[in-house]
């Protein structure tokens, strides 16, 4: 059964421009890496004349992020997302630029910044493994500082919105992936921060679970007006979720703005499908597009968007046709596509 | 187990995964070499022993029977005999099982067991080097205490460890297969371990306890396993024929215990479907 | 100042908490610990009678000097610190390199609390409190024994160098585990440390002449049983008694700044 995905809330924005809550200003981070060579022999010949080479996983990322604002960061794998993530976070310092979050830098990690923000990661876990969520929620309350009502209360309110129940009660290793992630989110968001950095939130949920996590952020950010920067491999975490996305590649930005527009950057044509009355050769489709697929009477064009009109009308005139349709190619298959290949266009 | 290996296939097998066990170790040398280091414990109670020894002048009421440099060469050989005696097929056991890899062991035409006999050997062939170097230190800094045990005497010691190993092993497996029935069966090493330590040799030479309670600890597998080795190594007067027949009874004793335990842990390991 | 002691008391109390509820599933493992203990002590009693003459059935040399319940004394203090390391030490501090390992150490250092104090203290075993208190019994017994005057400033002086002692065992303990942060792989250098601190069963004058140094200034293993075993005896000394408390308060110092350091390669290179 699949849970309907909520349309895409628009993120309360603020009528009068304010301060931004995230400012990157020309990130870069870059890593050092030891040049060895395998073996007992290079090892040695690494411990007398090191050798390194500078690798960089982010270069010059310049971004900000309003209050409110939930924002998607897309990129393949080791483009530089988790890096830019975990500068922000203030775990690793930028080896170039500056941060600035909740009015912190990160890297100092002074306890008002650990205070306003979190970070989620879908592949590792803080809840404590034998016992139920709650002893661990517990112990996040102590560590925050809330006191046993507000802690009781905070539970209470995260449990309802995530529909938790006795599942608080019993062992994290007796609980279902989705439910685990659900407390997962409980832990990271007891302390209420301003600012959510979630790294994969929903890997390996079910699509059930995935959506459910997807309505909770949407009613998180609505409720307490938290900001919000989430990578996710699901395009339909982006797509539900995302109404501004961030486009990381090779460590650089490339593209920051509505979803919508980036269909647009990725793919400056759209797609003519067409049935013939009859089959005609291909040489036939040349004046008009790129032919991307012939397959009998049956021809898919890709055609520049500015010349659009012109070449349907021409079509229209000039080939025998039956029926025509114009389409954006989706946008889960041209990222999806980008992430296979790493390449942009 | 019911398929007859041919030796020349046996042989293979054992080739193959001795090798590949062998370049795996390598990879961990940094480690094995620090496992190596934290058998230091003959060496500090070597420390104690000499002193007192010093303290009390000749044999000093101790019932050692032993000379100064004797005495240092009984502790290396104690510590060579325990690196080369290491089992940690438990822990092995229990994280493959854990882990969901026993299941794919047991349906191949190789006794799952044979493997870990396998890393333990190439693990011992990675430290033989660390273990070598360590010894050469020893007498560079006891230069009164240097001797070479004669060939056919250092063979019997090779032979004496190697079958001390095998009734380690075999004890420590009987432990393992434990933990088809508990998950608790690891802890019970714990248990395993203290009579080994007090009694095998490798706090206190055999020779220095009262004799009730050597008496008693030759009724164990244990004094056997580091004691005997040490002498044979530090050329000692020790009874061969008797301590190399006590160990032979061990294994025929151990040997088709651990096999029924094996059997017997497997049917149930299938019965309940894990 | 007042909020901050009053966060970090609450936290501690809740890090123990569940430590123990996630514990007390398992009986049978106190029922093992139980058994091990008693066999290591009585183990561990064995040997030491042996320079006593036991197995001759003579007098024995002894060992450096002290008498057979002094060298008891040590065992206690030895037994005592081994509880606690059971109890409070190995459980957190073995835990460092799988949170590197795991990458969860992440989640330490988001928390607005000190990350050596999460990692030191967050959790804690009930396994060790028997030795604990068979090693206080054994130390305060074998004392008693030998007469000596256990009055009020005699114990608190104890207190302090048991207090001392086990400063220096952490910190040891946790400089080493500090490494994994560049090395996984050493790991297990905290297992050299901990084979070569058994030295501690024994009075440091046990041990002939280089011995002893290397135990004294380079391992203080002389710090960590016999300065605490000469307190109950009433007869350690001034000096020593101070260079106990500065050595505690020198690796303790120490830890903290190797580990800061650390974690600056931590945050810098991790990925």
């Amino acid at each position: 059964m699949l849970v309907p995905v909520p349309s895409a809330p628009l993120p309360p924005v603020p009528q009068t421009p304010s301060e931004p809550i995230v400012v990157a200003r020309g990130l870069c981070k870059t890593f050092r890496v030891a040049e060895k060579q395998p073996g007992l022999g290079g090892t040695l010949r690494h411990f007398l004349r090191r050798r390194h080479r500078d690798v960089p996983a982010v270069t010059d990322v310049s971004f900000t992020i309003q209050p409110g604002e939930i924002v998607g960061f897309l990129g393949p794998n080791g483009a530089g997302k988790t890096t830019t993530l975990k500068m922000l976070t203030g775990l690793i310092h930028p080896t170039a630029g500056s941060a600035t979050v909740a009015g912190h830098t990160p890297h100092r990690r002074q306890r008002g910044f650990l205070e306003a923000i979190t970070l989620v990661m879908g592949q590792k876990q803080q809840l404590i493994w034998d016992l139920p969520p709650l002893d661990s929620l517990r112990v996040n309350a102590a560590v925050y500082g809330l006191d046993d009502t507000e802690a009781r209360r905070r539970i209470d309110e995260l449990a309802e919105m995530l529909e938790l129940g006795e599942e608080l009660t019993r062992p994290v290793r007796k609980l279902s992936l989705g439910q685990r992630m659900k407390a997962e989110l409980m832990a990271a968001l007891l302390h209420r921060p301003a600012v959510l950095f979630l790294d994969e939130p929903s890997l390996g949920l079910d699509v059930n679970a995935q959506a459910r996590v997807r309505q909770f952020l949407v009613d998180y950010n609505r409720r307490t007006g938290a900001t919000v920067l989430l990578t996710s491999h699901y395009m339909a975490d982006i797509t539900a979720l995302c109404p501004r996305v961030l486009l990381i590649h090779g460590g650089r930005l490339f593209y920051d703005g509505r979803l919508a527009g980036l269909s647009e950057r990725l793919a400056p044509w759209r797609q003519v499908r067409l049935e013939l009355a009859q089959p005609l050769p291909a040489e036939t489709f040349h004046s008009y597009g790129e032919l991307e697929s012939l397959d009998g009477a049956e021809v898919r064009l890709l055609i520049p968007r500015q010349r659009l009109t012109e070449v349907v009308a021409r079509l229209l005139n000039e080939l025998p046709v039956l029926d025509l349709e114009v389409s954006d190619p989706p946008i889960e298959e041209l990222i999806g596509r980008l992430f296979r290949q790493g390449v942009v266009a | 187990m019911s398929t007859r290996l041919s030796l020349a296939r046996g042989l293979r097998i054992a080739r193959v995964l001795l090798s590949t066990q062998y370049a795996y170790m390598l990879e961990y040398r940094a480690e094995i070499a620090l496992w190596a280091l934290s058998g230091v414990l003959p060496f500090i109670m070597l420390g104690v022993w000499s002193a007192a020894l010093a303290a009390g002048g000749d044999d000093a009421g101790l019932g050692l029977g032993l000379s100064q440099a004797e005495l240092a060469r009984y502790f290396l050989g104690a510590f060579i005999a325990r690196q080369f005696t290491v089992v940690w097929v438990v822990w092995a056991f229990e994280e493959d099982s854990l882990a969901g890899r026993l299941s794919p062991y047991l349906l191949q035409p190789l006794q799952p067991l044979w493997r870990y006999v396998a890393a333990h050997l190439a693990e011992q062939a990675t430290r033989l080097p660390f273990v070598a170097v360590i010894a050469a230190l020893f007498f560079l800094l006891q230069p009164a205490a240097f001797a070479l045990p004669s060939p056919g005497r250092f063979l019997l010691a090779v032979l004496a460890i190697w079958l001390a190993f095998a009734i380690h092993f075999l004890l420590q497996s009987l432990i393992a297969i434990l933990c088809f029935w508990s998950e608790r069966a690891q802890a019970l090493e714990r248990l395993l371990f203290i009579p080994y330590l007090f009694l095998s040799g490798l706090v206190a030479p055999l020779a220095a306890f009262p004799p009730g309670v050597r008496q008693v600890a030759f009724f164990t597998p244990f004094p056997h396993m580091i004691g005997f080795p040490a002498q044979l190594l530090a050329g000692l007067e020790v009874s061969i024929a008797s301590s190399f027949a006590a160990m032979a009874g061990w294994i025929a004793l151990l040997l088709p215990l651990t096999a029924l335990a094996w059997r017997a842990g497997v049917r149930r390991y299938t019965a309940m479907g894990a | 100042m007042a909020s901050d002691w009053r966060r970090y008391t609450r936290t501690l109390r809740r890090f123990w908490g569940t430590a123990l509820a996630g514990q007390l599933e398992y009986q049978l493992n106190l029922l093992i610990e139980l058994l091990a203990m008693a066999g290591n002590l009585a183990g561990s009693l064995f040997v030491l009678s042996l320079f006593y003459g036991n197995g001759s059935g003579g007098s024995g040399p002894g060992l450096g000097g002290w008498s057979w319940p002094e060298a008891q004394v040590v065992l206690g203090v030895y037994t005592l610190l081994d509880g606690v390391s059971s109890t409070l030490l190995r459980p957190n501090l073995s835990r460092i390199v799988t949170h590197v390992q795991e990458g969860t150490l992440d989640f330490v250092l988001l928390k607005p609390i000190d990350s050596q104090f999460w990692l030191s203290a967050r959790t804690v075993s009930p396994a060790g409190l028997p030795e604990i208190a068979v090693g206080l019994a054994l130390m305060l017994g074998a004392g008693l024994k030998v007469g000596a005057r256990l009055d009020a400033a005699t114990l608190a002086l104890v207190a302090v160098l048991l207090l001392s002692s086990t400063v220096i065992l952490y910190a040891l303990w946790f400089l080493l585990a500090t490494t994994s942060i560049w090395f996984v792989k050493t790991w297990n250098a905290t297992e050299v440390l901990r084979a070569a601190l058994a030295a501690g069963r024994y009075p440091i004058t046990a041990y002939p002449a280089g011995l002893r140094t290397l135990f004294t200034l380079v391992l203080p293993v002389a710090f960590l049983t016999t300065v605490p075993a000469e307190a109950v005896l009433g007869r350690v000394s001034g000096p020593w008694a101070l260079a106990s408390l500065g050595v505690a308060a020198g690796f303790l110092l120490l830890s903290r700044a190797f580990w800061r350091f650390a974690l600056r390669f931590y945050t810098s290179a991790s990925s």
